[in-house]
Order: C-alpha cells, then sequence, then structure tokens
C-alpha cells in the first residue's frame, strides 16, 4: 500500500511539472453543410486532456500550453480536424460533413473504433433507424436491419420475448446473443425504453466478441444509450404515437355445413352411425367462426420523454416512458404496460477524474393466455373447435362443444375465465469513476446491479359449462369445480464489479498504440417461492388472496421455493496498433472463470486476432477516383457459450419430491435422491469463428458495400448423450457435440444527398448453412419438436444434417384403387385414398427407419431493405424483410381428435378414383395413420413482409418558432402493412420455443398489421 | 487520488478472494456424495425407492420423449384377453404391432419398461450402500434395508419376465462400468430369491403395519413375490412351503364381496398383498414423478367417458366366464351398462363401435383431481399381488406336488367368494388330473382378468404357443420380448438380443 500511494504521489508531481507556458486560443466553429456556427463542438488540444466545446454560436475558447500546440475539433457526423495554433491566437474551422461515415464512432466491446478501422464485423443500427418505425421491444430494431442476424418474434402476444440468431444456430442450447447495455452485461433487455438507446452493435465474427470470452460465443449486441453530450445545449423532448391493431388474416376453415358433410364421411369410413346432431349438415349454415370471436382489434400507445443537456463539467440525461399494448386475442387479457425512468449524470472532477451514475427503473405489468403450444391456447382452440358450437347458449352461459372431449375447449370462455398476471419491477444501475494517470492511461472502475422483482398472480375460477352441475356430456375440460389461486414473487439479483485499465499512444513515426486490460467479478443469485390455495371464498378475481381460502383448516397452503447462483470471474487483454492509416491488428486474450463449470474445468481462455488493411492508402487503389475507400479484413477468434448451463448442473444434487403416497388418507411421503449422474468436467461450449470482410465506398461515397464471408464452428456443445439405461439416473450434459455454421453476408447502401430532395437505400442479405458436424460417442440423432396432430416428432437433430430438420415419411400420392392399396404389402391397413408413403428401404415395412428429410426449417437467406427519402418538409421510410426457402411443419390441427374443424383443403380430399392425388380420404379411425408425420404438413414458409411504411411532416421554421419549438414531427405509420407467403397459417413469421423448436406451427399468435399516428416534438 | 487508491486496492483484494468466489455448492439441498446423514434421510431414500413403481408414462433418458409401458399392456393386451383400442391402429402403434406379436424393438414401450426398471434398481442400491452407513435405529435400519431388497427384487421380476437375463446390477455404477452384459435368467431368478428371502423376515407383518404405513412392502408380500418367482421357475417344491406360510399367517382373508376389491374403498383391503399406491390430487403434468395413475383415463371409453379406451376386453375372453359369474359384471362394461356417475354406455356415445370396455380401473367423474389436468391424476392403486392370486398358485403348486386335495380346497376358496352366496352358480370343482389344472388355469383367467397377469402366466405354464399361437405366438421367441434397440447400442453390443427379434 505504502507503494500505491509513493507512486500516485510521484504521478501528481510529474503532472504538475508539465504545467507551463499558456495562452488563449479562440475561434468558431461551423460545418460545411450549414450557416453560422456549429455548437457542441469538442475541442481538445492533442495529447492533453485539456477541452472546451462552442457555444450555441459555434465560438470556443480555450488555454493552450507549449509553443507547437495543435487542436482536434471533433463533433458526430462530421470528419475529425486537427490544426496547429497559429501564431495570433485566431483559428476557424469549417468541419466537413462525414458522408461516409468512416470517422464514426463504431461501439466495440470495451470501447470505440472508427469505422474505418474496424477489424472484425460488426453490424449497427443507430437512433435514426431505431426510431424510423415504432418499436415496441428494443430487439425488434435489430430485425432486417443487420447481415446475419436474424430476429423472430416468437409469440404475436404484446410483452412477447424475440429470439435472436446471430449467424446461424451455434448450439443445441442456449442459442442467444449476450446483452450488454452501456457496458454491462444483463439478462434481457426487456427493460429499456426503445427511445432511450443511441446505438446498437452487433459483434458478430469471434474477434470482436472474444472480449466477452466464455459469454461471447453466440454473438454479442451492445446497447448504447442516449446521455447527455457533453457542451450540448438543454434540450427536452417528447414522442408520443397512438395506433390500432388488427390481424392481418384468418385461416380459411370448413363453416359448419361443410364440417358436417365432412366429418359425417369420416365417421361412416371408419364404420360408425353419422352423429346424429349432424344429420342434417344443409340446416347448419354458416355456423361459428371462432377466428372472429377470438381476435379484436386493440390499441396500442406510448409516451415518452427526454432531457438532456451537458457541459464541460458534467451531463444529464432524464427520461422516462409509458407504453401499453392490448393484445389483438383477448385485448386487456393480453396487455402489456412498460413504465420506464432512467436518470444518467456524467460529472467531471478538475481535469483527470470523471464520474458517472446511470439508473434505470422500469415497471411492467403483463396480462398473459396462454400461448404457442396445440393443447391450451385460444389460437389453436379458435382453428380446432367445430363450427356448429355456437359461442353462448340461450341462457347466455359459454356453449361447449358436442363433438371435442378434450384440449380444444371453447376459447371464449377460456379468455372470460384466464386471469394470468406479472408484475416486474426492475432497477438495473452502476455508477463508474474513471481517473487519468499519465497522458494516455486511464483507469476505470463500474460497479452494476441488476435487481428484479417478478410477481405472478394467477387465478383460475370455478365454472362449469354444462347444464346443470350433473351434465354427464359436459366434456372434462369444460368445467372447473374448485377454484384456485397461485402467487409466484421471484427475485433476481445480480451484481458485477470491473476494473479496466486503458493505455492510448500515439507514437513518434504516427503510428498508434491501444491497450485495454480488464479485471470482472460477477454474481448472479435468484429465488423464488410459489404457493397455492384452492376453494376460494369468492370467484371474483379482485379477491384471489391466498388467505381467502375457504377449507383454510384442513388444507394447507402448497408452497415451494428455491435459490440459486452462480458467479463468473474474469481478466482480459486487448492490444490494438494501428500502422498509419494503412493497417490495424488488435489481439485478445480472455480468461473465464465460473461457478457453473465442473471443477477439472473452472477456467477457460479465449483468444483472438484480427487486422485490417485499408487499400485506399496505396496508390493504385488511391488513383481510381471512383474508389472513395477500400479495406479488407480477416480475423479469427474463440469464444465461449456458458450462458446456457445451469447453475449446478456439474454436480449429482439430491432433490425432494420423489414422493410416494401411502395409506387410506393418502398421505404423501417425501423421497429424495438423485437424479442425474454428475459431470466434473463440465464446461463451455467452444465457438471458433474465421472471417474475412470487404468494406468500400464508391462514388464519392454514395455506394457503400459491406461483404463478409464467414466459418463458424462450435465445438464441446453441450448434449445430453443417452448413457445405458442400467445406470438407473438420468445423463449429465455432456461437451461431446460441434455444429458448423457458415455462411455469407452483404450490405449494400446507395445514398443521394440534394437540395431538396434526398434519400437512401439500403439492403442486406445473409445465406447461413447449418449442419451437426458431432453428436458424441454412437451419434444418437435428437429427436425433438413433438406434434400432437400427427402424434409423433418432427424435428431431428443428426450428424451431417441442419439442426432440428424436419423428418418423416415421404409420401407418394393416393392409392387411387383398393387393388392398388391392397398390392402395398408395407401398409396392410390402407384402402383406396389413403395416402401413399414411401417405404424407403424396401422392406415392406414402414418404421422408423423409413423416415427421411421433409423439409429444412433454415432459410436459403433471409433479407432486410430499407428506404428513406425526404423532400422539403416531408420524409419517407419503407422497410421491408423477409425470409426465403425455409420450411415449416404446421401443427395447427388436432387430427388425432378426430373431430375438430380442419382447413378447407380437406374439401378436396380424396373421393374416388381420380379426385385427387394430394388429400387422402377422411376417417374417423384413420387406419392408415394419413396423419403421421409426413412431408403433407410441410409448407413453404418464405415470406416478404413490409415491416414498416411511415410518413412524416417536419413543421417548417416560421411555424416552429412561432410556436418556440426547436423541432416538430408529425406522423403516420402501419406495420407489418402487407406479408406476401404461400403459407396457410396465420403468420409465416414463426417463432421458437427452444433451439431444436424451429418452424413448427403449433398455432403460434400471430404478429398484428398496426396503424399509428405519432408526434415528435423537441424543446 | 484517494478514490485511485481505493480502487486499487478493491482489485488486489478481490482477486485475492477469487478461490472461493467460484465454488458454488447448491443453495438448496445436498449433492449425491454428502447427503446420508440422519434417519430421516434414509426414510427418504428408501421413500424414493417406491417412487419409480408410480412410473407407468416414462420420460425416457436423453430424448425426454414419453414412453408409456403399463403392466396391462404386457400383461393383457398383448394375450388373448384384450385389445389395444385407443383411438385407431395408430394410437400407440408400437403397441398394435406387439399385439400381432410384430413388436419392434426400438418400441419405446420397451425403452419405458427398462429404464424405470433400472431406475427402481438404482435408487435401492443407492439406499442398500449408504443406509448401512448411518447412525439409526438398528431396527428401522434392518427394515428399510428389507424394503430396498424387495423392491428390488420386484424389478428384476418384471425385468427376467419380459427380457429374460438382463444386466444384474446390484451397485450404482462407475462412468466405466456404464456398459454392462446380460446375466443369465437363471443368476437373476437367484438374486430374486437372494433378495426376497433376506427381506421376508425383516419385514413387518401387514398387521403391524399404521393405517399411515399401509401400501408399504410387508413380510406378506416379499413371500408372495418369492411365491411367484418359484411358481415361475415351475420350483413347485419351493413354491408350496412358501404359500402355506403366506396361508397360514392369517394375515388375509378374501374380501367378501369381489366387486369392492376395485372401488376407491376396496382398495388395501383385507386381501391385499401388494398394491402400487395412486392419488387424484397431485397436480397435473404428464411425466415422471406422479402420485396419480393414468391407468384410469387410459381404460376409460371415449367420448363422453373422457377417456381414451385402450385395453378392450375380447370376446374371446368375455366368453370365459361361467354363466351367471358376477365377476363378469365386475370386470367388463357391455353395452347398456351404466358407466358410474358418466352415464350410459353405447357405441354412439363412446364413438367408437367397441362393445366391450374393462371396468376394474373405471372411476366416477366425482373422483377425478379436484384441480390440474385430471387425465395424468387418476386415483385407483394398482393391485399387484391379491390374495386369490396366491391361493391359486398354492392351488397350483399343492396340484403339482401332488396334493389334489389341497389344491381343490384353495381353489374353491376362490369360487366360493365369487359366488357371493348364490349357490345356484359356479359350483365347487371337483375334478382331478389335467381337468384339475385346466380347472386352476381357468380360475386364474377369470379371477385375475385385466390385472396384467395373463400374457406371463400363459408363458410361464407353457401354453403360450397354444393359445397365442393363431395370433402370431412363436414358440421360442415370442415368451419374451426384444431387448431395446437402443440399449444394445448404448452397451457397445456388450447385450446380445433375444432370438428371434
Amino acid at each position: 500500500m505504502r507503494h500505491l500511494l509513493t507512486l500516485t504521489a510521484l504521478l501528481s508531481v510529474g503532472f504538475g511539472s508539465l504545467l507551463a507556458q499558456t495562452r488563449v486560443v479562440q475561434g468558431t466553429v461551423g460545418g460545411s453543410d450549414m450557416e453560422g456556427g456549429l455548437p457542441g463542438v469538442t475541442v481538445v488540444q492533442k495529447g492533453t486532456y485539456t477541452g472546451a466545446f462552442t457555444d450555441l454560436d459555434g465560438r470556443y475558447s480555450i488555454e493552450v500550453t507549449g509553443p507547437d500546440a495543435k487542436l482536434t475539433f471533433s463533433y458526430i457526423g462530421y470528419l475529425e480536424q486537427t490544426l496547429a495554433v497559429p501564431a495570433d491566437g485566431k483559428l476557424d474551422v469549417i468541419l466537413e460533413l462525414d458522408v461516409t461515415g468512416l470517422e464514426e464512432a463504431v461501439v466495440i466491446g470495451y470501447g470505440n473504433e472508427k469505422r474505418s478501422r474496424i477489424t472484425g464485423s460488426v453490424g449497427t443500427i443507430d437512433s435514426k433507424e431505431i426510431t424510423s418505425m415504432p418499436v415496441l421491444r428494443t430487439e425488434q430494431a435489430l430485425q432486417g436491419r443487420a447481415a446475419g442476424v436474424q430476429v423472430t418474434q416468437n409469440s404475436g402476444q404484446p410483452g412477447s420475448t424475440q429470439s435472436i440468431r446471430i449467424r446461424g444456430t451455434g448450439s443445441l442450447n442456449n442459442a442467444e446473443p449476450l446483452f450488454v447495455v452501456d457496458g454491462i452485461p444483463q439478462s434481457g433487455i426487456d427493460y429499456l425504453n426503445p427511445a432511450d438507446i443511441e446505438s446498437i452493435s452487433v459483434l458478430k465474427d469471434a474477434a470482436s466478441a472474444a472480449i466477452y470470452g466464455a459469454r461471447g460465443g453466440n454473438g454479442v449486441i451492445l446497447v448504447t444509450t442516449k446521455k447527455g453530450s457533453a457542451g450540448a445545449p438543454p434540450q427536452i423532448s417528447y414522442e408520443t404515437y397512438y395506433g390500432i391493431q388488427e390481424p392481418w388474416k384468418y385461416m380459411a376453415l370448413l363453416n359448419a355445413e361443410e364440417y358436417g358433410i365432412l366429418m359425417n364421411e369420416s365417421r361412416v369410413a371408419a364404420g360408425l352411425a353419422p352423429d346424429p346432431l349432424l344429420a342434417n349438415p344443409a340446416t347448419l349454415g354458416e355456423g361459428t367462426d371462432w377466428q372472429d370471436e377470438i381476435f379484436q382489434r386493440a390499441p396500442i400507445m406510448n409516451h415518452s420523454f427526454s432531457y438532456t443537456q451537458g457541459s464541460s463539467v458534467g451531463s444529464t440525461a432524464i427520461t422516462g416512458s409509458y407504453f401499453t399494448q392490448d393484445g389483438i386475442i383477448g385485448g386487456e387479457k393480453g396487455n402489456f404496460e412498460r413504465y420506464t425512468f432512467r436518470v444518467n449524470t456524467t460529472q467531471t472532477g478538475g481535469e483527470r477524474f470523471r464520474m458517472g451514475q446511470n439508473v434505470n427503473i422500469t415497471h411492467l405489468n403483463r396480462s398473459a393466455l396462454a400461448e404457442n403450444n396445440e393443447f391450451t391456447t385460444p389460437v389453436v382452440r379458435a382453428l380446432n373447435m367445430d363450427p356448429t358450437t355456437p359461442v353462448t347458449r340461450p341462457d347466455g352461459e359459454y356453449a361447449y362443444s358436442q363433438f371435442i372431449d378434450s384440449d380444444i375447449a371453447n376459447p371464449a370462455n377460456q379468455i372470460a375465465t384466464t386471469f394470468d398476471d406479472w408484475t416486474t419491477n426492475r432497477v438495473v444501475a452502476n455508477a463508474f469513476a474513471e481517473v487519468d494517470l499519465l497522458p494516455g492511461l486511464s483507469y476505470r472502475s463500474t460497479f452494476s446491479v441488476d435487481y428484479s422483482l417478478g410477481s405472478q398472480r394467477i387465478f383460475f375460477p370455478t365454472y362449469d359449462l354444462g347444464i346443470g352441475a350433473n351434465d354427464p356430456n359436459r366434456p372434462a375440460y369444460e368445467f372447473r369445480p374448485v377454484n384456485s389461486v397461485v402467487r409466484a414473487e421471484n427475485q433476481w439479483a445480480n451484481w458485477q464489479w470491473e476494473q479496466v485499465a486503458r493505455y492510448d499512444r500515439e507514437l513518434k513515426n504516427g503510428n498508434e498504440l491501444n491497450l485495454i486490460a480488464g479485471y470482472s467479478a460477477l454474481k448472479n443469485t435468484y429465488q423464488n417461492v410459489v404457493a397455492s390455495r384452492d376453494s376460494l371464498t369468492t370467484n371474483d378475481p379482485e379477491q384471489a388472496f391466498l388467505d381467502n381460502s375457504l377449507n383454510a383448516a384442513e388444507q394447507s397452503p402448497r408452497a415451494s421455493g428455491g435459490w440459486g447462483e452462480s458467479s463468473f470471474l474474469s481478466s482480459f487483454l486487448r492490444g490494438s496498433y494501428a500502422i498509419g492509416d494503412e493497417w490495424n491488428v488488435s489481439a485478445t486474450v480472455r480468461r473465464d472463470g465460473s461457478s457453473r463449470f465442473g471443477i477439472n474445468n473452472r477456467y477457460g481462455w479465449f483468444p483472438s486476432a484480427s487486422v485490417a488493411w485499408n487499400l485506399t492508402e496505396r496508390p493504385w487503389v488511391d488513383e481510381k477516383d471512383w474508389i472513395e475507400f477500400l479495406k479488407v479484413r480477416a480475423s479469427w477468434g474463440m469464444n465461449g457459450n456458458a450462458d446456457g448451463i445451469g447453475n449446478y448442473d456439474y454436480t449429482s444434487i439430491v432433490i425432494n419430491g420423489l414422493n410416494y403416497t401411502f395409506g387410506p388418507d393418502q398421505q404423501q411421503v417425501n423421497g429424495a435422491g438423485p437424479v442425474v449422474t454428475s459431470n466434473p468436467d463440465l464446461k463451455w461450449e467452444t465457438v471458433s469463428q474465421s472471417n474475412i470482410g470487404v468494406d468500400a465506398d464508391l462514388f464519392e461515397g454514395k455506394f457503400n458495400i459491406i461483404l463478409d464471408a464467414f466459418v463458424k464452428q462450435t465445438n464441446d456443445m453441450l448434449a445430453v448423450v443417452p448413457i445405458a439405461g442400467v445406470v438407473g439416473f438420468n445423463p449429465s450434459p455432456t461437451n461431446v457435440a460441434s455444429a458448423r455454421n457458415a455462411g455469407v453476408e452483404l450490405a449494400l447502401g446507395y445514398q443521394h444527398v440534394g437540395e431538396d430532395f434526398s434519400y437512401n437505400i439500403n439492403g442486406n442479405v445473409s445465406v447461413i448453412r447449418n449442419k451437426v458436424t458431432n453428436l458424441g460417442e454412437g451419434g444418437q440423432p435428437i429427436s425433438s419438436g413433438n406434434v400432437f396432430g400427427s402424434g409423433d416428432f418432427t424435428a431431428l437433430t443428426e450428424i451431417g444434417m441442419p439442426m432440428a430438420y424436419f423428418h418423416g415419411f415421404e409420401t407418394a400420392g393416393v392409392f387411387q384403387t383398393q387393388a392398388e392399396a391392397d398390392a402395398n404389402e408395407a401398409q396392410p391397413d390402407a384402402v383406396a385414398g389413403d395416402l401413399i408413403f414411401v417405404d424407403q428401404n424396401g422392406d415392406g415395412v414402414l418404421d422408423n427407419d423409413d423416415k427421411v428429410m421433409i423439409g429444412n426449417p433454415h432459410p436459403d437467406f433471409t433479407y432486410g431493405l430499407n428506404f428513406n427519402a425526404s423532400k422539403g418538409p416531408f420524409d419517407l421510410n419503407v422497410f421491408l424483410q423477409g425470409s426465403h426457402g425455409n420450411d415449416l411443419y404446421n401443427g395447427i390441427f388436432r387430427y388425432d381428435l378426430n373431430m375438430t374443424n380442419l382447413p378447407i383443403s380437406a374439401l378436396e380430399r380424396w373421393t374416388g378414383e381420380g379426385s385427387t392425388n394430394e388429400q387422402p380420404r377422411l376417417s374417423h379411425t384413420d387406419p392408415n395413420r394419413n396423419n403421421r408425420v409426413s412431408d403433407r404438413f410441410v409448407e413453404d414458409g418464405s415470406y416478404m413482409r413490409i415491416k414498416n411504411v411511415q410518413l412524416g411532416y417536419n413543421l417548417p421554421e416560421s411555424v416552429l418558432d412561432r410556436l418556440s419549438l426547436e423541432k416538430c414531427r408529425v406522423y403516420l405509420a402501419a406495420t407489418n402493412l402487407f406479408t406476401f407467403t404461400k403459407y396457410s397459417g396465420l403468420d409465416p413469421e414463426v417463432g421458437t420455443r427452444g433451439t431444436l423448436e424451429i418452424g413448427i406451427d403449433r398455432g403460434f399468435y400471430p404478429s398484428p398489421r398496426m396503424f399509428m399516428a405519432g408526434l415528435n416534438v423537441t424543446f | 487520488m484517494k478514490p485511485t487508491t481505493l480502487l486499487l486496492l478493491g482489485t488486489v483484494a478481490f482477486a485475492g478472494c477469487k478461490q472461493e468466489f467460484l465454488e458454488a455448492e447448491p443453495l438448496v439441498g445436498s449433492t449425491a456424495a454428502n447427503y446420508y446423514q440422519t434417519a430421516g434421510d434414509a426414510e427418504a431414500a428408501i421413500v424414493a425407492c417406491y417412487n419409480p413403481l408410480q412410473q407407468e408414462v416414462t420420460t425416457l433418458q436423453g430424448s425426454g420423449q414419453l414412453a408409456t409401458h403399463f403392466r396391462w399392456y404386457f400383461g393383457d393386451i398383448v394375450s388373448d384377453d384384450a385389445d389395444k383400442g385407443g383411438s385407431g391402429d395408430g394410437d400407440e402403434p408400437e403397441l398394435f404391432l406387439f399385439e400381432q406379436f410384430a413388436g419392434q424393438d426400438n418400441a419405446r414401450m420397451l425403452l419405458g419398461e427398462w429404464q424405470s426398471a433400472y431406475r427402481g434398481i438404482a435408487y435401492c442400491n443407492l439406499a442398500l450402500a449408504n443406509i448401512p452407513n448411518i447412525d439409526m435405529d438398528s431396527f428401522d435400519k434392518e427394515r428399510f434395508l428389507a424394503e430396498a431388497k424387495f423392491i428390488r427384487a420386484y424389478w428384476y421380476f418384471n425385468l427376467v419376465t419380459t427380457f429374460g437375463g438382463v444386466p444384474l446390477v446390484l451397485d450404482n455404477l462407475a462412468p466405466s462400468e456404464y456398459q454392462q452384459p446380460r446375466a443369465t435368467a437363471e443368476a437373476i431368478w437367484d438374486q430374486i430369491e437372494t433378495d426376497l428371502t433376506e427381506a421376508a423376515p425383516r419385514l413387518p407383518y401387514r398387521s403391524a403395519l399404521s393405517l399411515n404405513e399401509l401400501g408399504r412392502a410387508t413380510r406378506g408380500a416379499a413371500n408372495a413375490m418369492l411365491l411367484k418367482a418359484y411358481a415361475y421357475q415351475s420350483k413347485w417344491s419351493e413354491a408350496l412351503p412358501i404359500a402355506e406360510e403366506i396361508v397360514g399367517s392369517g394375515e388375509y382373508a378374501l374380501a367378501p364381496d369381489y366387486g369392492s376389491i376395485f372401488t376407491l374403498e376396496g382398495e388395501n383391503g383385507p386381501g391385499s398383498i401388494f398394491e402400487i399406491q395412486f392419488m387424484n390430487a397431485s397436480g397435473g403434468n404428464w411425466g415422471n414423478s406422479l402420485e396419480g395413475t393414468f391407468t384410469n383415463v387410459f381404460q376409460r371409453a371415449r367420448g363422453q367417458f373422457g377417456g381414451y379406451g385402450f385395453n378392450l376386453p375380447t370376446e374371446d375372453f368375455v366368453s370365459e366366464f361361467e354363466p351367471g359369474d358376477p365377476r363378469l359384471g365386475a370386470t367388463v362394461f357391455q353395452e347398456g351398462d351404466v358407466m358410474g356417475d358418466r352415464g350410459l354406455f353405447t357405441t354412439d356415445a363412446t364413438g367408437f363401435p367397441y362393445p366391450y370396455y374393462p371396468k376394474k380401473y373405471f372411476t366416477n367423474a366425482a373422483d377425478e383431481a379436484p384441480f390440474g389436468d385430471p387425465n395424468p391424476n387418476g386415483p385407483s392403486n394398482d393391485r399387484v399381488i391379491r390374495y386369490a392370486d396366491v391361493l391359486l398358485l398354492h392351488a397350483e403348486a399343492a396340484y403339482h406336488n401332488g396334493f389334489e386335495d389341497i389344491a381343490r380346497q384353495s381353489l374353491n376358496l376362490v369360487r366360493e367368494r365369487a359366488r357371493g352366496g348364490d349357490n345356484t352358480i359356479l359350483p365347487d370343482v371337483t375334478a382331478s388330473g389335467a381337468d384339475l389344472l385346466d380347472a386352476i388355469y381357468h380360475e386364474r383367467r377369470v379371477e385375475l382378468g385385466l390385472e396384467g397377469h395373463r400374457f406371463f402366466d400363459l408363458v410361464r405354464q407353457g401354453r403360450a404357443a397354444d393359445v397365442l399361437g393363431p395370433l402370431g405366438f412363436v414358440q421360442g421367441t415370442h415368451e419374451i420380448f426384444p431387448i431395446p434397440s437402443a440399449e444394445i447400442t448404448l452397451s457397445g453390443g456388450l447385450i446380445e438380443q433375444n432370438p428371434g427379434y
């Protein structure tokens, strides 16, 4: 300790002696594109900490030292200039507009880098792009904007998560990227107000993400929030929009008459009499359109304000927002509400000390209906419910189906009896202190917390759709004799403490050296309590509290809870060396330790190296005047994926709950034992990736190209490899599997800046091929995606094939005659009209060995296209996005239940020789299993979606002046205006339910179409 | 400069304690290595041995698939007593193939049976390895160990009768031991006999159990399992004294009313020797670790009855009953019967043309789980060994030892109870010789019908080829089922498939 003090004392003395001969420089800074001064420009004496900002008129004044002082002028969107101070102390500057964005600072891991010097593959989205369409969730801003980033809405229900895949699915387990907000890794970013975001960087290649080590394997998304920039005048702005959402598509289903005819036909085919209730189909008419009963128009609204200001001694940003969205199913039963409040402040103490604080407080309310399964969701019930059942009976009670006895309950009743509310209160805060130790050497310490409380209350009211209590016909799904309430309380508490030292130095030969070294510790804890009780005194959801249970004396409340924790300890180092403007070389290494890793593998090393060569510096490129800028890049790195590992996966925990019931009183007695084997070797999944790329700006920067090609290999992938059953316990995950993603990404941009009319058009396309390369000893394939309507798994993950590809029987038309059916020995139960399944191995038996690839859920390519134009006060944005060549498995219909409604295509069924070779006959018992997993249910999932159209109008200066406004813009917008697809389901954008459940439509909650009007005002 | 110093110091301090920082012992619960410490731990370890008995829809390890493997799948559907049923041939298609003796070795029902049996054995082995080291009451300790041996024997009995010789695992395996070869069927039977012989004297009589202990292993249950083990090996000279010991213990009696045995009130009744216990209020999910049975919903008719309609009695089975035998009405629903509070049974109401449904595991709507999904939460206990079973095995053993009088006596006890006081039906058997043996076989079929015994009885009696031949049974192959192909692969080829598969 004494040594440290001595050292710091010496350093202070050293600084003091540098202060000598000062003089004042003054002048005005303007911009090449404007008249008058440019406010807020940073003016720094090169090689010192001395700095100032220009005032509202663009004037500055700064004290400089030394005879050869140079000043650097910088401002976002303009090219930086460094000029020597003239003898008279007067220096006026006009900054050139940075048309190409080459000087723009791109946020990378632990720092910024000029676009012209980036060595890896980093996709960026700035606040302009984010605000060009109303974004409901931050992740949504990424969709279609960055090449190689695939964003899929997991559900159209308000508040639902999105699944993000950066450069393909790189893991069988957790394939979601790491989110880092203002330098702090976060679990989920639903707490952010999208309007608070300044920029998003996507670290796609391993070299860029390697500084995040064991957690960067799936790519990293860096979110930077808005701050008061130093020198910016105080500004208050207010934004709002209001919109209406609606479903954009109904599926074409049978009406009641068609249903009656087809069901009778199906029963007769199985040797049953026609159902007496359907005896006269012609009288049934249209029946109920259940889609009409669950879908509705629903409002969406947002209010958001912000205050920012900055000066030479600090900055402040205060923002707040309120957002509310009802669901297009169930309205407020699917409501999502978000309140955010954020304060971000920075302070400067003297010339060498800086501090900053950032506090986010978020309150979320979410009411949710069941979604994305084929058993309990309003969507699947509406699509499968028979159309002959009315919504309500004459007595006003909800009706139930006479034909369907399980799962498919009345969805209108379901919505009315669902009370499922989540509330989250979350505080995300951090504070940093930073000190300059020596010229070029700074040290920063940051402490951050993320504390989140999530409460859930579910109330199950009593109801009975039977006609009287003893109606023997009522299906079990249509009455609940005892009501109950469930309360769950969850607490997530995470903290991180990080130390980073930074050294930036320009060498005498003009080369630049940047070093970063850091050390961080992170701890996550999670606790929860769940309690439930039944037989409440009332059916009023407002009174659904645990203490309101009637039989409190006999029935003890059920309660359970858990507690888990994990920690990471990391150190990292990055060195970059720039040789003039031509070469930039960078290398990183990170060492990560985690409590989640087995005792034999507690620490991992993650290295990377990358290089960029700016060819523009070579004469043979420089002389071509159509090339403005040309750079080639190459990188290699290794990351880990550790976020999919459970806290205690490495050990074998004795769990309670292996119960057994004894005695006539049915006493449950606790049993305890381990369930899985332990794995002391458990470690991260290793992702190594090579990337090469070209960045080019052509024709005076009007035309931009970014081209990347990569190979990403994931090894040590965790898979649960089956072990011999004689062991008796379940196998724990082991690091055995491998997969490879290889691809090409291309982004093209063109911009035209004119006097009155400007426009730009940006497009990107990504091609990624995914292949599993190893699944451990024995290579046992993994089945996933069990679809109930077909009664089997639909997806298979096996070596040499894309992950979770669709696997089932190939069909070869329909048996047109009984003779043809009889001749087929592999299908002994087939009759004329049944589907022909191909007996691939010709062994005369249709079994698992005859299943083949029947579809690929991974797209051939994905793309996005964004068009912006402005003419006078008007601006227009059109954004479209799509996916091509991916297949979807249509698992919406519950064929296993015999009497559910069917898609309109069922009318095209086989009815006699030559009638069709596509749709089989209908049979109640389906002896040939026509509904088994086959290519019959695989559809082309390609789509192109006009994601956003927005037309804005900026109030002219004259009006603004009269109203004392800085800026005012009104706009009209439409989201999901048109979707072009051949897919028959409600929405081709089918989200994932897990990494190995890709493109399986179980009746997904569709994304709504929205029409909105908005207003942005800056004071 | 002070803050800087603090920061630097903090970093140094932090680096110093990094080792502990990453050591995360579970905050809740223990690891398997340090659990077994107290008498309470021992009891929880024993309850965990019972738990897999309830697994009839098992989440397969590795794949996570659900496999249904009820005792009545193997014992009744594969026999001539019942058809598969369900919504069609495609409902449980693997079982459909076994019903026709064309089953495949990749069937999930086999894996489910295999894995749940070895899971049960693993908990027994864990208890047997760890409980001896716990400092606790020695009487309780002996009893716990005996319970573990009884359950282990129960599983090996299921394995050896289903698959023949299987790997004999008596300890928890280290990773290097995961691949195990088959032991001979004789070695498995030997182990079953050893475990049961050791367990029986250390287990309490049923009469010594408190009400809240009903369902736990008893001396009678261990002896009855041993009797079955001898009977299945045709070791009739060993079987007879064990059967006499059970009968002579006075612990069991035939419930006066046959029909009452299968009501909820009749559970753990006077003739109950071993029942797998289920309850209807355990919440509701599919898969392992349930306290409820799926048998109720699987065996109920479809349509308004809300079931899945499996295990449908055959005409052949129904016609086996003698005229007026009240056991038919307690075993089979016929069209026109009232299915409890669920309404009148007509084929239209079920939506399927089947004329018979099983009755023993039928439950009323009023008995459904009060909340959660009622389907996996059936309340009915699985009657594994009843006193009538023991009496009929006693008769069989006596017959084979040449004591026909004793055989007739036990046989007629069963018939007398079935008669229910109506002397116009089910006259006493007076036959002798081969006719007497046939009468015992007949009695087993009707007395124990649809309780999962038939297929295995036919095999052990050497009659399977005669009776099941017309259904596709091939002698020398179908006495046992194929070893699951996945387990052969996972054994690294150490396990060889049964002949004919």
